[in-house]
């Protein structure tokens, strides 16, 4: 399996895996993973869901490229201030704010970087500024927040305090409609790309939300897509989709052109190296067997070859960039993220 | 009443599925009874809860990594289905070749078989007993993943003809050995790495890894075989050929068909449609549909004596209220726990007690069950905010007499609307006794939430809880 | 403490799935279990010894605690002849003390209809969690299946009490009628009837219940913290139920075994102290059973359905010790590859029926069988 995607204008070289899944309530490891940031530290912030049964332990973990579980911080699932139900996005400002959204609670809840826990804002509702079922974040040049309004069909815009701003957006197909959209980014012009998650594609924007085209259409073919449910775009317009119910990773150029497509390449992370080290018999049978199968027709779709093809992405949803040119799959049903470098 | 349309498809409706609303069974007596079976044992489109939209909010149940969420998939899936039939035979098939979570630590493989059922559980039993042994699930459930060449396993040959098929007194120990070496080598893919993951309930590194079928031929003992009077090179299929065109196979398959879509007893009539599916298994080439055709159609079906001659399973229960009250339509914080209630009522969804499945029939109910059953029902026909109730509440006041019901009215016509259901003239008296209280009901100008709806509410919370009403 | 003399109640541990007897009560210092069991075995030093041949599974400290106190009686090879090695038969048997024929009535639904023969306290036995068990099933007698002790029973989301009230008086005149028209509307009338009169009182039973003993947050352990809720609350519940498992052990069989009995020697250990703490220990005795024991010889990762097993009866009024012979390993001995049985089942309950709960045995029991003397004084 290769490990270097390459165009003839970009290449991503896998570089490593890092996570194992956390089945309790603390410490190093993931729990449905489903949004990743990293600070200019190279600290990299991951947001748990938590399956129900571990709702109480819903936080944010923090670890390093090097394996290092720095910490965790949250206050676990309710309605209270800095508590979550349903979280999904992150967004980080320069101010070492990190705003998270929480789509049954219909809020933005911030904490810095280090764990404290800020304030929240956002009731839920239809009119200018209410919210139903925030999910996408991300923050623009100014440090303004845009915010994905899943159930209202549209983008809105707010200051960090949770002043709206501006939104625009209706329930449709149609240029400048959506249909429950899921991640945002914001690019280095202040334009705006949404994952328009069940029209399977991604749309552009000017920073007021005057349309400025719309990349992918429905299918399984290089370009296309299956419910993307994030989009980042790098410093040169790079644009990268978590094409999630295909369960994979594209890449298109800022024009919208494919580029490369990755399907996930996970090797034994360090922490799962450790797990396996204390159980041989595990390790030993794992050695042993094949975790590429060929599966039977009944079993071959993506959702399903990726139950059983542990390298493969499982559940994709959220593509992340660092300042170096770092991309991060979080993938949810594998606890883990794979890392791959830009050249 | 009995023999009214409306009476006899939502008896075939409570059957072939979970019973069903008005709005339901009007679409139903539209098509005719025969147009009606055709429809219900030709499932197309089941238009069910996409599986984006619950993988989107539900993270446990697009990962599958422990029991609760897997159950509530499925829950999902019967609550929100239009193919009703597609689920009953898919929950009998799992009753019957009970395969449970507890073992297996895997839950995406079990509903893989569940989806299997979906798949061929209305066609050819010869067909499905193979895919059944090919099934990963069924394979570690009953250790064939231990079953080779070298050293025999006969715990799959064993119940493959005990409780899968003929049943104990037509078949020798020495059938049993020899069906256990005809299924060597069917395994499935990295079976010892698997088995492991099994026996120690690992979800490392990186969460379950489902399973698929992979056929060992190295594994296979490839010897002769005497197996029930025929002798060859008998590999799995081979077996279930023979097994298939047995009479006690067809009368097994009869019989448990029969017990769980018409009735708990069998009577001498019950005993003539018995007869008649099994000589529909044979003429139809073992087909299922076939045979539950014949059953649909026979006059002891559409009988008096089979009408509410089941006792409603928990999961029937629990989804026919659901689906009533027309509530669950959209991923919900908290639906795992609507699927623990089937568990307290004694039938947990992949979690069968042991592979023998459920007992059936009387036996679900006691003093615990009731009280659960009881509650269920009462709460969620209750609930005037839901989308059934309001729709009740709308019949009501259109058939009303000026928008206002005598209390005597109000009970027969919410006993029409969650059923039609019988009830004896005592439990009839009480429930227009309780409607007595207020006396007439004025539902014009009514508003959400106000007395005249909660008077509905309360009526219907009465009716969920009659006797009459736990049984299908 | 105990200041009135009050009636003897049975609690019932059941293991569902068959408990594998060699690793339960393991013969330690017997070379032949090592050479039968050469996968799936306890390791000798591993082993909790009783004496020099015989030691628990070390997952269970607990008991062994016990039977140290000398409260613990160790029945070995208990079954019955021709051993069925079908769970749904084999458990069957157990339920309805009928080896020989298809019993309709479980033996402790017997021994409730004789202790209170008119239906007068519906609490007289009952099943701690989901199912009643066929031991407790029989036509006419009323047995709560309590899953929940703190929310045990009818409409209580009804937030009005006068509209529940009257709900629930109408609920007990639709339910009130057994007019004898039809089986199963007659068993849900009784039934009805009896879960109503039930489940006021039953709720009543945690409030009243102070104890320093924290039981583990297992099914298990929460279903014997409610028995012992139950039980203090002196309710007249003379039966108490209650199960675990999977036992099935086929494959995998070490960890799984070890996870379980982990959970009921805790559970077990729990409940005795609780006893203790109350002054009751003499007045329940504990009855661990499972419908059989597993195959002499492993099959490479677990072991596969045998017949003789061994039962415990374990409280303050047991006479500790070991009973009958533990089954020899040797070929000669053997049925079929399985432990024999010498000790029929129903000579224990036997014992349980006349000696602690005063009743007439062969009645129930469909015969005569010699005790053992594990609770005679």
């Amino acid at each position: 399996m290769s490990t270097q995607s390459t165009s003839t204008n970009i290449t991503l070289d896998y570089v490593k895996t890092i996570g194992i899944v956390n089945n309790g309530f603390n410490g190093r490891g993931f729990a449905n993973p489903y949004d990743i940031v990293v600070d200019p530290d190279g600290r990299i912030f991951v947001l748990n869901r938590c399956d129900p049964a571990r709702a109480s332990a819903i936080r944010i973990g923090i670890c390093t490229l090097d394996d290092e579980y720095v910490g965790e911080f949250g206050k676990g699932n309710g309605t209270g201030d800095g508590q979550f139900v349903w979280p999904v996005a992150m967004a980080l400002d320069s101010q070492n704010r990190i705003f998270i959204t929480d789509e049954h609670s219909h809020r933005i809840t911030s904490y810095t970087t280090s764990g404290e826990y800020l304030s929240h804002w956002g009731n839920p509702g239809d009119s200018d500024g209410e919210l139903n079922g925030p999910a996408g974040i991300a923050v623009d040049s100014s440090g303004d927040l845009f915010v994905v309004d899943q159930h209202n069909a549209r983008v809105q815009k707010f200051t960090p305090d949770g002043k709206f701003i501006t939104n625009w957006g209706s329930f449709g197909n149609a240029p400048g409609q959506f249909n429950l959209p899921w991640g945002i980014a914001v690019d280095s012009d202040d334009n705006v790309y949404v994952a328009d998650w069940r029209n399977d594609r991604i749309q552009k924007f000017s920073t007021d939300g005057s349309f400025l085209g719309t990349f992918g259409s429905p299918g399984d073919g290089e370009g296309q897509f299956r419910r993307p449910t994030s989009v980042a775009v790098d410093p040169e317009g790079f644009i990268y989709v978590a094409d999630w119910g295909n369960e994979r990773v594209q890449v298109l150029s800022p024009d919208g052109d494919f580029q490369i497509l990755l399907q996930g390449a996970a090797t034994m992370s360090k922490w799962g190296e450790d797990y396996l080290s204390s159980n041989p018999e595990e390790k030993s049978e794992r050695e042993i067997s094949n975790l590429r199968p060929v599966l039977p027709e009944h079993l071959n779709t993506p959702y399903h070859i990726s139950s059983q093809t542990e390298p493969n992405f499982w559940g994709p949803v959220s593509v992340s960039l660092d300042k170096q040119g770092r991309l991060y799959v979080t993938e949810t049903n594998r606890h883990r993220f794979q890392v791959y470098q830009k050249h | 009443m009995r023999n009214n349309d409306t009476a006899l498809m939502a008896h075939l409706l409570r059957r072939a599925g979970f019973g069903a609303s008005r709005n339901e069974l009007e679409e139903y007596i539209a098509m005719g009874y025969d147009g009606a079976v055709e429809a219900l044992l030709n499932p197309s489109d089941p238009g069910n809860m996409p599986d984006d939209l619950i993988r989107r909010y539900h993270v446990e149940q697009s990962e599958l990594r422990d029991l609760a969420g897997s159950a509530a998939y499925w829950m999902y899936r019967m609550i929100s289905t239009s193919c009703p039939m597609e689920e009953k035979i898919a929950l009998f098939w799992h009753g019957l070749f009970a395969t449970g979570y507890a073992k297996l630590n895997q839950a995406r493989s079990l509903l893989n078989q569940v989806d299997m059922f979906r798949r061929s559980g209305l066609g050819s039993f010869e067909d499905l007993l193979v895919e059944l042994s090919k099934d990963p699930a069924m394979i570690v459930w009953l250790d064939n993943n231990e079953n080779h060449g070298s050293a025999i396993n006969e715990n799959y040959g064993r119940e493959l003809l005990e409780l899968f098929s003929m049943g104990i007194g037509n078949y020798t120990e020495d059938d049993i050995k020899e069906c256990s070496r005809a299924f060597t080598g069917w395994t499935l893919g990295n079976a010892e790495y698997m088995a492991v993951r099994a026996a120690k309930d690992s979800i490392w590194p990186y969460g379950r890894i489902a399973w698929h079928f992979d056929y060992r031929d190295e594994d296979h003992d490839a010897g002769e075989k005497t197996f029930l009077g025929e002798t060859g090179k008998f590999n799995g299929e081979d077996i279930i050929a023979i097994i298939a065109k047995q009479e006690s196979t067809a009368r097994f398959v009869a019989t448990r068909l029969f017990q769980f879509f018409a009735a708990d007893e069998i009577t001498e009539d019950g005993e003539k449609a018995i007869q008649e599916m099994i000589a529909s298994y044979f003429s139809s080439g073992y087909q299922i549909r076939a045979m539950l055709r014949t059953l649909f159609h026979t006059d002891y079906f559409k009988s008096d004596e089979a009408r509410f001659a089941r006792v409603k399973g928990p999961v029937e229960m629990v989804v026919g209220a659901i689906r009533m009250s027309g509530n669950y339509q959209n991923p919900a914080l908290g639906i795992e726990k609507v699927s623990d209630t089937m568990l307290y009522m004694g039938q947990g969804l992949l979690q069968p007690p042991t592979v023998e499945g459920w007992h059936e029939g009387s036996e679900w109910i006691d003093s615990g069950a009731l009280v659960e059953r009881v509650n269920f029902a009462a709460r969620e026909l209750s609930d005037v905010t839901s989308p059934g109730v309001r729709s009740i509440i709308d019949r009501l006041q259109a058939g009303a007499d000026h928008g206002v019901l005598e209390p005597s009215d109000l009970a027969d016509r919410c006993l029409d609307l969650l059923g039609p259901i019988e009830v004896s003239d005592e439990t009839h008296s009480v429930l227009v006794q309780y409607a007595n209280r207020h006396g007439s009901l004025d539902l014009n100008d009514h508003k959400p939430g106000d007395e005249a709806e909660q008077r509905v509410g309360n009526m219907l919370r009465l009716v969920a809880a009659t006797r009459e009403y736990q049984l299908a | 403490m105990t200041s009135n003399k009050r009636d003897k109640s049975l609690i019932v541990i059941q293991l569902s799935g068959g408990n594998d007897y060699l690793n339960t009560v393991v013969p330690y210092a017997d070379g032949k279990y090592y050479d039968s069991r050469s996968k799936v075995n306890i390791p000798q030093n591993r082993v909790i010894p009783i004496d020099d041949q015989f030691g628990f599974n070390p997952s269970m400290g607990p008991v062994k605690s016990l039977w140290d106190e000398g409260k613990v009686a160790i029945v070995n090879g208990i079954g019955y002849e021709n051993p069925n090695r079908s769970h749904f038969r084999s458990m069957d048997i157990w339920h309805t003390a009928e080896p020989n024929a298809i019993g309709k009535e479980g033996w402790l639904a017997r021994a409730i209809r004789d202790i209170d023969p008119l239906g007068e306290n519906v609490l007289t036995g009952i099943n701690f969690g989901r199912g009643l068990p066929r031991a407790l099933a029989c036509p006419g007698v009323s047995v709560a299946s309590v899953g929940d002790l703190e929310t045990y029973g009818l409409f209580p989301d009804v937030q009005d009490e006068e509209l529940r009230m009257f709900t629930l008086e109408a609920f007990s005149r639709m339910y009130g009628n057994v007019a004898g028209r039809d089986p199963i509307m007659d068993l849900m009338g009784r039934t009805g009837q009896d879960a109503l009169q039930g489940a006021d009182i039953l709720r009543t039973a945690p409030g009243m219940y102070s104890s320093s003993v924290e039981y583990a947050p297992n099914s298990l352990a929460q279903n014997v913290k409610s028995i012992s809720q139950v039980f203090h609350a002196n309710l007249g519940a003379r039966v108490l139920y209650t199960q675990h498992g999977p036992f099935d052990t086929h494959s995998g069989e070490l960890a799984t075994h070890a996870k379980l009995w982990d959970e009921v020697a805790g559970a077990i250990g729990c409940l005795m102290d609780d006893l203790k703490e109350h002054g009751t220990e003499e007045d329940a005795t504990i009855l661990v059973f499972s419908e059989f024991g597993r195959r002499i010889k492993d099959n490479g990762s677990g072991s596969d359905h045998g017949s003789g097993g061994v039962a415990f009866m374990i409280g303050g009024a047991v006479n500790g010790g070991m009973y009958g012979e533990y089954p020899s390993l040797s070929e000669a001995e053997q049925i079929e590859g399985d432990l024999r049985a010498n000790n029929d089942f129903r000579s224990v309950y036997t014992e349980i029926l006349e000696d602690w709960l005063e009743l007439d045995a062969p009645s129930i029991v469909n015969g005569q069988f010699e005790k053992l003397g594990i609770l005679q004084s």
